[in-house]
């Protein structure tokens, strides 16, 4: 096997090439790649692929009984229909849930002050609390009768 | 506990199968104490690591221990299979036992063929009676496995002389499967984290809206079976990757084999399973494992799929499985570089190796390409394509487009079917980056191409589903596992992370929170003085505790919602409300096809727009001419251009085709928003791709670009087959003394056109409420009378006149000679004697 691989370099001189790994190509972190996954995710929860096909307008509008225009964040009664900013809102709601648990979890962290400990516990615990209700609001808003058989 | 968790994993850990696959049936002296955990919770964490746990404390409780965890396990599982079931039965208790929607009446008809028939009859059935001149191959064009998997139930239970209708196991397979698709998330769950997230997430997937979708008893499609086998081969995987064992690796391509036959969502899996592979290799992460259970997966897998008869050959001649092949090749590469290493110095491997690999890659790559271009391999097909380029089938497939499910996905489908899970998702994607794996690695591509999908269709929410259920089960059971163990004895804590819990389901969680609440306040009192420094109050500790309950408890009443309001209904019945509350059932649909299947010929043609065909094929058994298996697009433009020409126009299709009668869905009386109104841009339009010279979308619009059927509409609309079908008399309806006549209740406007009549059509039957509208196609008309004649007649007219003189008289009684006939008396005689 050898002397067969060998019989091209009898007659060929190996140049002399030195072929090295892009020094910009390395594994990305662990948390880069959370990063990445969560803004993502931001954005396909808020419905950026509905927006860019349906091209809604970014917020509604509305005329009151005196005839005013007045701005509608939410486009009610509709599951499958969106204005841009309410989007996202709520996917910054879901974002800011998932961080809540986040933040729950790094407050078990070994060795951390007793204030330290507290605060963070009470900022993810805020964070949770606030996306769910929020959401909740925000689902209502867009369907008057959300939890009401 | 199923522990092996964390940076232990990574590379090349050593496989112990047992490891993960015994947990129920552990008996050692790791696992705590139940019942201590119930009343005190203090001592549950008994490291295994260390080998250091109270072994005499253990000894003694050891086997009742283990015991009472598998029998919690069981029931949990048990109930979430109950509740998988029962919470899908909305619609069976308020209407009946009935097929919904559309696509679930051709899966019945076709079912009801192979249990009336045989399963190779069915292979072999030519429907004639669907595509009009052109038929359709249903054995070929249709994946079996819906119909195989109740046909065999239904057997089996003729064997047992247990007779149910094959329309009962057809309304309830869906419901049966997805507490078998709970039990397969736990299983999964439980290989990726452990036992009790594996429940949590069981729990989850029992009720969870964004599957219920797709699953409440009586729609009988594929994807109610198909997510179980997604899920299932997913578990399969998880296990031949960790174990390298061949016949994990079969199992795999075995549930895949199911998969294929039962939903072409299994393209999913053949690109996700070797995108895994590919990036473990990114990660350095190749070891033989994952060799033997990739390479015996594909060769298996592709083989079985290829058994399928709507499959055929696509697995080696389309673009969407070439994934999986380069995949097997780059492999193969890999491998054998691997080999090559341990005959090469360190330096020159290193560069050979990079090389090696990137070069194999180019030109996979590059071949694939060349193949697709020289025709070898088919190029992606449009809905495929639609999933990359979002724009795709916006501007090119309106058929495609045009189907409501394959709307881009906006935030509320995704409160609305995931509700609370869509907050603990990116946490749960956290922890498993935070301690990856190789099969972490899988769970977090599948997230992430799952979510991704789901946001350009509503539909792929389905896949997206079980994984948000997943990693929000092992995002809130690790969050749990940490506040509801108290850890106030230790100072280190979940550093090798062996924390036990068992408090994951939900009957046992109430249970827990009221003793978690009250047992905080307590040891706060207690505990107070002493335990300054360390941990958090457990009195906060108990106030996340009980809001996380409380969150789960409004999980659990928004999916009871969301089931019953939402989803639960038949759609081909409708239900409103009346003003004192009472429940109106309009039954307008079954009316019309039992109207269909009564009054007209057996083979009948009936045109209708495709959403239709299924059901009418279904219920009124009648020949139709599109359906919702919308395979020729042409055929479906014909339709539509008849649809949205005038009438004489219309007539000219409409003979070619042999209609016999055209049936209209209209709302305008009740207010039904899905009606062929609203639909009928997507017939113009679908029509102008084929037609462009006859039909253009802009001609139904007002000058203003606006669609609108009043007055000010475009007299193209006004004056088209479809306006006039639907509106034919509704001028001269009142439904409201506040309104015009002819209010459309759905547009809101009075409508434009008041006084239509027909030529060539006639009004056949129109249901109570107006909701469906059939029409006869009258036949060729005689010639037309002449009005004013050129030629006067030559016949005289003959007056009798007995008065004149001229009259001619009548014998009375005179015998009537026919000419020709002889022997008139005998045979006169012979017939009255007969």
């Amino acid at each position: 096997m050898e002397s067969l691989c060998a019989i091209p370099f009898s007659v060929l001189q190996c140049p002399n090439l030195k072929l090295k790994k892009p020094s910009w190509i390395q594994q990305p972190s662990a948390m880069t790649v959370y990063r990445i996954v969560l803004v993502s995710y931001f954005l396909v929860t808020g419905g950026l692929i509905y927006d860019v096909i349906v091209e809604p307008p970014s917020v509604g509008q509305t005329t009151d009984e005196n005839g005013n225009q007045k701005p509608v964040a939410f486009m009610p009664y509709r599951v499958n229909g969106q204005y841009i900013m309410e989007g996202l809102a709520s996917s910054f709601l879901f974002t800011v849930g998932g961080l809540g648990f986040v933040i729950l979890d790094k407050t078990n962290a070994p060795y951390m002050a007793k204030l330290n400990r507290l605060l963070l516990l009470m900022v993810g615990f805020a964070c949770i609390l606030l996306s769910f209700f929020m959401c909740r609001m925000f689902m209502r808003m867009k369907l008057p009768g959300y939890l009401q058989a | 506990m199923a522990g092996h968790r964390g940076k232990e994993n990574s590379g090349t850990y050593d496989v112990s199968p047992h490891q993960n696959s015994g947990v129920l049936h552990q008996s050692t002296n790791d696992v705590p104490v139940y019942a201590e955990l119930l009343a005190d919770s203090s001592k549950s964490k008994l490291p295994k690591t260390n080998g250091g746990g109270d072994a005499d404390e253990g000894m003694n409780t050891v086997l009742s221990t283990g015991a009472i965890k598998g029998l919690l396990a069981f029931t949990i599982l048990f109930l979430a299979c109950i509740v998988a079931f029962a919470s899908r039965l909305f619609a069976v208790i308020r209407f009946e036992s009935i097929i919904h929607e559309f696509d679930p009446w051709f899966n019945y008809r076709s079912t009801h063929h192979l249990v009336s028939t045989s399963f190779y009859d069915f292979l072999n059935w030519f429907d004639d009676r669907a595509w009009y001149p052109l038929g359709r191959i249903v054995g070929g064009t249709v994946y079996p496995g819906l119909m195989v998997t109740s046909g065999t139930i239904h057997t089996i239970l003729n064997t047992l002389n247990i007779p149910v209708h094959i329309r009962d196991v057809c309304v309830f397979l869906a419901p049966l499967f997805s507490g078998l698709t709970s039990l397969a998330g736990f299983a999964l769950t439980r290989e990726l984290w452990d036992t009790s997230a594996g429940l949590m997430a069981a729990c989850f997937l029992a009720i969870v809206p964004g599957y219920i979708s797709r699953s409440v008893a009586g729609s009988y499609d594929n994807e109610g079976i198909a997510i179980f086998a997604l899920l299932f081969t997913y578990y399969f995987w998880i296990k031949a990757v960790k174990t390298g064992s061949i016949a994990w690796a079969a199992g795999t391509a075995l549930c895949y084999f199911y998969m294929v036959s039962a939903w072409g969502g299994y393209v999913f899996i053949i690109n996700l399973i070797p995108l895994h592979v590919c990036v473990l290799l990114l990660m350095g992460r190749y070891s033989q494992r994952i060799y033997v259970a990739f390479c015996t997966f594909f060769i298996l897998g592709t083989l079985l799929s290829m058994q399928i008869p709507f499959v055929g050959f696509q697995p080696v001649r389309t673009s969407e499985h070439m994934a999986a092949a380069g995949t097997f090749v780059l492999l193969q590469a890999y491998a054998f570089l691997k080999y090559v290493q341990d005959y090469l110095t360190k330096q020159e491997f290193r560069s050979l190796f990079f090389f090696g690999v990137t070069g194999a890659a180019g030109t996979v790559f590059l071949g694939v390409v060349f193949l697709t271009y020289a025709g070898y391999v088919a190029p992606w097909s449009g809905r495929f394509y639609s999933l990359y380029d979002t724009g795709y089938a916006k501007i090119h497939i309106p058929i495609i487009a045009s189907v409501s499910e394959h709307q881009p996905t906006t935030w509320a489908s995704f409160f609305f079917d995931l509700h609370v899970l869509s907050c603990s998702f990116p946490a749960g994607l956290w922890f498993v980056i935070k301690e990856i794996n190789d099969e972490r690695v899988f769970i977090i591509l599948y997230a992430m191409s799952a979510a991704y999908f789901a946001g350009v269709m509503v539909r792929l929410m389905l896949t997206l589903t079980p994984v948000v259920c997943i990693l929000a089960s092992i995002c809130l059971s690790k969050t749990l596992n940490e506040y509801l163990v108290d850890d106030t004895p230790k100072k280190e804590k979940n550093d090798d992370g062996e924390e036990v819990e068992e408090e994951t389901e939900k009957k046992n969680r109430k249970l827990y929170d009221k003793v978690g609440a009250r047992a905080g306040k307590v040891r706060k009192i207690k505990q107070e003085p002493e335990k300054d420094s360390e941990g958090t109050g457990s009195n906060l500790r108990g106030f996340v505790v009980v809001a996380i309950m409380m969150m789960l408890m409004m999980f659990a009443i928004h999916c009871t919602w969301v089931t019953s309001n939402a989803y639960s209904s038949p759609s081909i019945v409708l239900a409103t409300y009346s003003d004192d509350g009472s429940r109106v059932i309009l039954d307008d649909f079954r009316e019309a096809y039992y109207w269909l299947r009564q009054n007209t010929d057996e083979y009948a043609r009936v045109m209708s727009w495709w959403d239709y065909g299924y059901q009418i094929a279904g219920m009124a058994n009648r020949t139709t001419l599109v359906d919702n298996n919308t395979w020729n697009n042409s055929h479906i433009a014909l339709v539509g251009k008849a649809m949205s020409s005038t009438e004489p126009e219309a007539y000219k299709i409409m003979k070619m085709l042999d209609v016999d009668y055209v049936l209209v869905i209209f709302g305008g009386v009740i207010g039904f928003s899905g009606d062929d109104i609203n639909k009928f841009l997507w017939m113009v339009r679908i029509a102008e791709g084929e037609h462009p010279q006859d039909i253009r979308e802009s001609d139904y619009f007002t000058s203003n670009g606006e669609f609108r059927v009043d007055k000010g509409g475009a007299p193209t609309l006004l004056n088209c087959l479809m306006y006039k079908m639907c509106y034919y008399r509704f001028g001269e309806v009142q439904l409201d003394f506040r309104t015009p006549s002819g209010y459309d209740r759905t547009r809101g406007v009075e409508i434009g056109n008041k006084d239509i009549s027909f030529e060539h059509l006639e009004e056949a039957y129109t249901t109570q409420n107006w909701l469906v509208r059939i029409y006869k196609v009258k036949d060729i008309s005689n010639k037309e009378k002449v009005a004013t004649p050129s030629k006067k007649s030559k016949k005289k007219k003959v007056t009798s006149r007995k008065t004149s003189k001229k009259r001619r008289g009548q014998i009375k009684n005179k015998p009537q000679i026919k000419k020709g006939v002889r022997k008139a008396k005998n045979s006169s005689k012979k017939k009255s004697t007969s």
